[in-house]
């Protein structure tokens, strides 16, 4: 048990500066402190510290700006996504014949929603990823928590809530298997979603700033993806947000949005990290020039 | 804006509130610090700490403390040598500054000043 809590204090004080954790562990040893003290001082440290740092306005910027908001929205799209690419995979995958290939309309239909499922699979990692990036960037000594509050709302974003396509009873045949129903959204969301976004924090902690060559790169793949996935994206919200009673939207005002200008505007959300580091990778960029010069 | 009052270590705001410069635990953190000069590093400080005042001081207070009065310019730290009954790993060395000496001075008098008269500074001479 012992060993198990000294563990945890190894753990626990990883998440320290190097010279601090020295410094800390040190005292603990050589004051011969218990386990169970020696836990719970450095996670009141750990407490100490984080309340320090969310004194600045950056943590807060990323919580309010990117987490909340684009947090939510990937957690809709993704389950949304992940369900009507269940529809076809259970159509082309689990009842394959080969007449899906026998004529030219067949083909192209199947060539059609193979075509979109990539798209939408690389539009996921794309924002995930720029939104990690901007995430580990804005809050670098945050981003434990700030990250695991990523991670909460984009898997429970979207809890007490359905979808369109689950209730409707036409999908029975589909939803009643607990894969397509459970697992394939979960799936999505976890590769296409957490994993590439872990990697753009662990990024954006070490690097903060891209070159302004990755960066107009990365500006001009995401804002060509979102403008070509700007109607998935309304439709994710409004028919991806479903009471479970399957009555409508989870929330009513949502039925009064659809085609309005709000709704239309909210897949410019998704570029807004990506305007983020533009604008950092540009000003360094000027700051080097002006140096130089 | 700013006066300095009539009792040091004191501020008065144009509104007539007091502030008092320095706290009570960052007060005897300086003072313990400055009984152990040179032999003053974290785990030293606590065990000094909690010998004087009979109560636990956990190391986040202990650090966080001295985070502040750092940035406050009162002490002065940086990372000592390594010893093995450490685990090998190195201490955070502590030294009061002249501004550290002065505020705490400053604390001292005023704490002793506004003492005057009262019933427990009577009672402690009564004891004595």
């Amino acid at each position: 048990m012992t060993g198990v809590v000294w563990w945890l204090v190894e753990r626990a004080s990883a998440l320290l500066d190097a010279e601090e954790r020295d410094a800390v562990r040190g005292d603990l040893a050589e004051l011969n402190v218990a386990a169970g003290r020696a836990l719970r001082e450095v996670v009141g440290l750990l407490v100490r510290r984080q309340l320090r740092l969310w004194t600045d306005w950056r943590p807060w910027l990323a919580l309010a700006g990117l987490v909340i908001p684009l947090g939510m929205l990937l957690s809709l799209i993704s389950r949304q996504w992940a369900n009507t690419n269940s529809i076809y995979a259970w159509l082309y995958v689990d009842n394959w014949t080969w007449s899906y290939i026998e004529t030219a309309g067949a083909r192209h239909d199947l060539a059609q929603i193979s075509g979109t499922f990539l798209l939408e699979c690389v539009t996921l990692v794309c924002w995930a990823w720029t939104l990690g990036f901007t995430l580990g960037s804005l809050s670098r000594r945050t981003i434990w928590v700030t990250g695991t509050l990523f991670g909460a709302v984009l898997f429970g974003g979207t809890l007490g809530s359905s979808t369109a396509g689950l209730r409707n009873p036409g999908n029975a045949a589909v939803f009643s298997l607990m894969f397509y129903r459970d697992g394939f959204p979960t799936l999505v969301r976890t590769v296409l979603v957490l994993v590439p976004a872990v990697i753009g924090m662990r990024k954006g902690v070490r690097q903060a700033t891209l070159p302004l060559t990755w960066a107009l790169i990365s500006a001009v793949a995401v804002v060509t993806l979102t403008a070509l996935a700007a109607p998935s994206v309304k439709g994710s919200v409004t028919w991806g947000w479903w009471s479970t009673s399957g009555e409508g939207p989870a929330i009513r005002q949502l039925a009064q949005l659809r085609d309005s200008w709000q709704l239309r505007l909210l897949p410019m959300l998704m570029v807004w990290p990506v305007a983020y580091m533009v604008a950092r990778a540009t000003r360094r960029h000027w700051r080097r020039q002006s140096a130089a010069a | 804006m700013t006066t300095t009052g009539a009792l040091t270590g004191l501020l008065y705001y144009n509104h007539n509130v007091v502030v008092i410069m320095l706290g009570e635990f960052e007060y005897l953190l300086l003072s313990v610090t400055a009984r152990l000069g040179d032999e003053a590093y974290g785990a030293a400080i606590r065990a000094a700490l909690e010998q004087t005042t009979g109560r636990r001081c956990s190391v986040g207070a202990l650090y966080t403390t001295l985070d502040r009065l750092e940035a406050k310019g009162l002490v002065h730290t940086w990372m000592g040598e390594a010893t093995p009954q450490r685990g090998g790993r190195a201490k955070r060395m502590v030294r009061v500054t002249a501004k550290g000496a002065r505020q705490a001075a400053q604390f001292y008098r005023t704490v002793v000043r506004a003492s005057r008269g009262v019933s427990w500074e009577t009672t402690r001479s009564m004891v004595r």
